[in-house]
């Protein structure tokens, strides 16, 4: 029997798809350190997340795909991860360079669970793994610093000869709130033209480190701010949360035009207070409109992310400052959400292919 | 992506002319006067005016600089320093002057 070759082998590997982004592995630079000696092959596949939801999939691929080759007598497969940058934005400077993706949490109405839903996305996408940081966005009524147990302020740390500001740290992730900036004289510059102004200091003050996601929990609706911040930060994608009383699919409307608008990809679609898990029997009740959102995220073709469950701890615990997924870590609706927070990292992935392949607008001058 | 967006846009100052490339392979070549004309701003159109009908003559308008606003449009800076517009891609599609896409949009 012939012995195996490298030459082979990438050949084979070849054939497996990443599931999600639909290019083979190969051509994508996820095959990385392959060694192929005495028939004993080895290499490591380098994911586009460690929040990876398809890990298992591609590892059965890939020992199909070598099941097939002459002389391949032992196979090692191991698994690291390299978050790719998903940030779109021709041309423009990245006042967050640092940060990898920037992901946008929006709801065409307010008091949906945005905030929620964005904390315990930041602490999931962390339980995967990822050097995540959270950012309170809400000039209205910031909330994160509260449901994050936030006590302190951001501290100066020198940086580069100068001082920049530093994220205070709750349960590992730094967190930053427009709040912290936010003195009731002041509120005029969160408008109008001033807004841009104010965002763009905050956003270079402040000293995130190296980030493979940046969650951003913005205020509800579909105004001045959310164009601003499209205009000044590059952003992967923005993730919309509905409830299932308002899929009116007026608001998820309303807020995905105003993101085509600006021409930020809507990565992914979250149904939050979907349906009720009793305290009492432990068993789920259905609320009459459940499902609205899925049947919206079809129509629309935006990706659907899951359905989160009422649960009372949610409240209870976000008011005392601690998310629920680090307080009740095995419970089923942290589970949900470490299953969406994957979800999302998946889709980012495509989007960071795509960010990649699309053109970028060159401005020339002859 | 559905709509066109622009991949290069080149400003051939020797010809006051300013090259679009888009991303469907489409290519529109915008004397300067004219984009200067449709200048969207509201200065310019006026608030109640529907957009890219109102012409304004600025028979020696000169580009002097070109800037991406976000990633959904792009200003013009002028000699005479007016730079208040912000065209965004589908409207400078729309303003195409090229004859494939004039033909189309007078019928509107
Ligand atoms: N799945 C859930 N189960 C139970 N309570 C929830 C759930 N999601 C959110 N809540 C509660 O609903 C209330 C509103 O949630 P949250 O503040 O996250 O919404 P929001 O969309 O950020 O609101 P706003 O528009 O005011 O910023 C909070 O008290 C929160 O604890
Ligand atoms: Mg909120
Ligand atoms: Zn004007
Ligand atoms: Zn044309």
């Amino acid at each position: 029997m012939a012995a195996a070759t490298t030459e082979a082998v990438m050949e084979a590997l070849r054939g497996v798809q990443d599931p999600e982004i639909h290019r083979d592995i190969v051509s994508l630079g996820m095959v990385k350190n392959l060694a192929v000696e005495d028939g004993k092959v080895s290499f490591t596949v380098e994911l586009t997340t460690p929040a990876c939801p398809l890990k298992d999939k591609i590892e059965g691929d890939c020992k199909s795909a070598l099941a097939g080759v002459e002389g391949v007598k032992d196979l090692e497969i191991s698994f690291g991860a390299q978050v790719r940058g998903s940030k779109v934005g021709a041309g423009q400077t990245d006042l967050l360079p640092t940060v990898k993706n920037l992901v946008l949490v929006a709801s065409g109405k307010g008091g949906v669970g945005k905030s929620t839903v964005a904390a315990n996305l930041a602490v999931a996408l962390k339980m995967h793994g990822a050097t995540t940081g959270l950012l309170d966005a809400d000039i209205y009524g910031p909330s994160i610093p509260i449901l994050m147990g936030v006590r302190e302020e951001p501290r100066k740390v020198a940086v580069n000869g100068g001082y920049k500001l530093g994220p205070p740290i709750a349960h590992g992730l730094p967190v930053m709130s427009i709040g912290f900036f936010l003195e009731p004289e002041q509120a005029v510059i969160w408008r109008g033209p001033m807004l841009g102004k104010a965002l763009n200091q905050l956003m270079g003050d402040v000293h995130w480190g190296e980030l493979d996601y940046l969650i951003v929990d913005m205020p509800p609706g579909t105004g001045d701010i959310q164009i601003t911040f499209s205009q000044q930060l590059k952003v992967s994608g923005a993730v919309l949360v509905a409830t299932p009383q308002q899929v009116a699919l007026a608001d998820v409307i309303r807020a995905k035009s105003m993101f085509d608008k600006v021409m930020i990809p809507i990565v992914g679609l979250i149904e939050n207070m979907s349906y009720f898990i009793c305290d009492g029997c432990g068993k789920s009740h259905e609320i009459f409109s459940r499902g609205g959102a899925v049947r919206a995220a079809e129509r629309f073709k935006i990706p659907f992310l899951g359905e989160i469950p009422i649960v009372s701890s949610i409240r209870e615990w976000g008011d005392k400052g601690v998310p629920i997924l680090v307080r009740e870590p095995e419970s089923e609706v942290s589970k949900i959400f470490l299953e969406i927070a994957a979800k999302l990292a998946g889709q980012l992935s495509v989007a960071a292919e795509t960010a990649k392949s699309g053109q970028s607008l060159k401005i020339v001058s002859s | 992506m559905e709509k066109p967006v622009p991949v290069e846009i080149n400003h051939v100052r020797a010809e006051g002319k300013i090259r679009i490339t888009w991303d469907d392979g489409h290519v529109g070549v915008y004397p300067q006067e004219y984009l200067r004309g449709y200048c969207p701003c509201a200065l310019c159109q006026g608030h109640d005016a529907a957009l890219g009908k109102k012409f304004i003559s600025v028979p020696d308008a000169k580009l002097r600089e070109i800037r991406t606003v976000g990633n959904y449009a792009v200003e013009f800076l002028w000699h005479d320093g007016h730079s208040t517009g912000i065209y965004n891609y589908e409207y400078l599609r729309y303003l195409c002057p090229c004859s494939q896409c004039k033909q189309v949009g007078n019928e509107s």
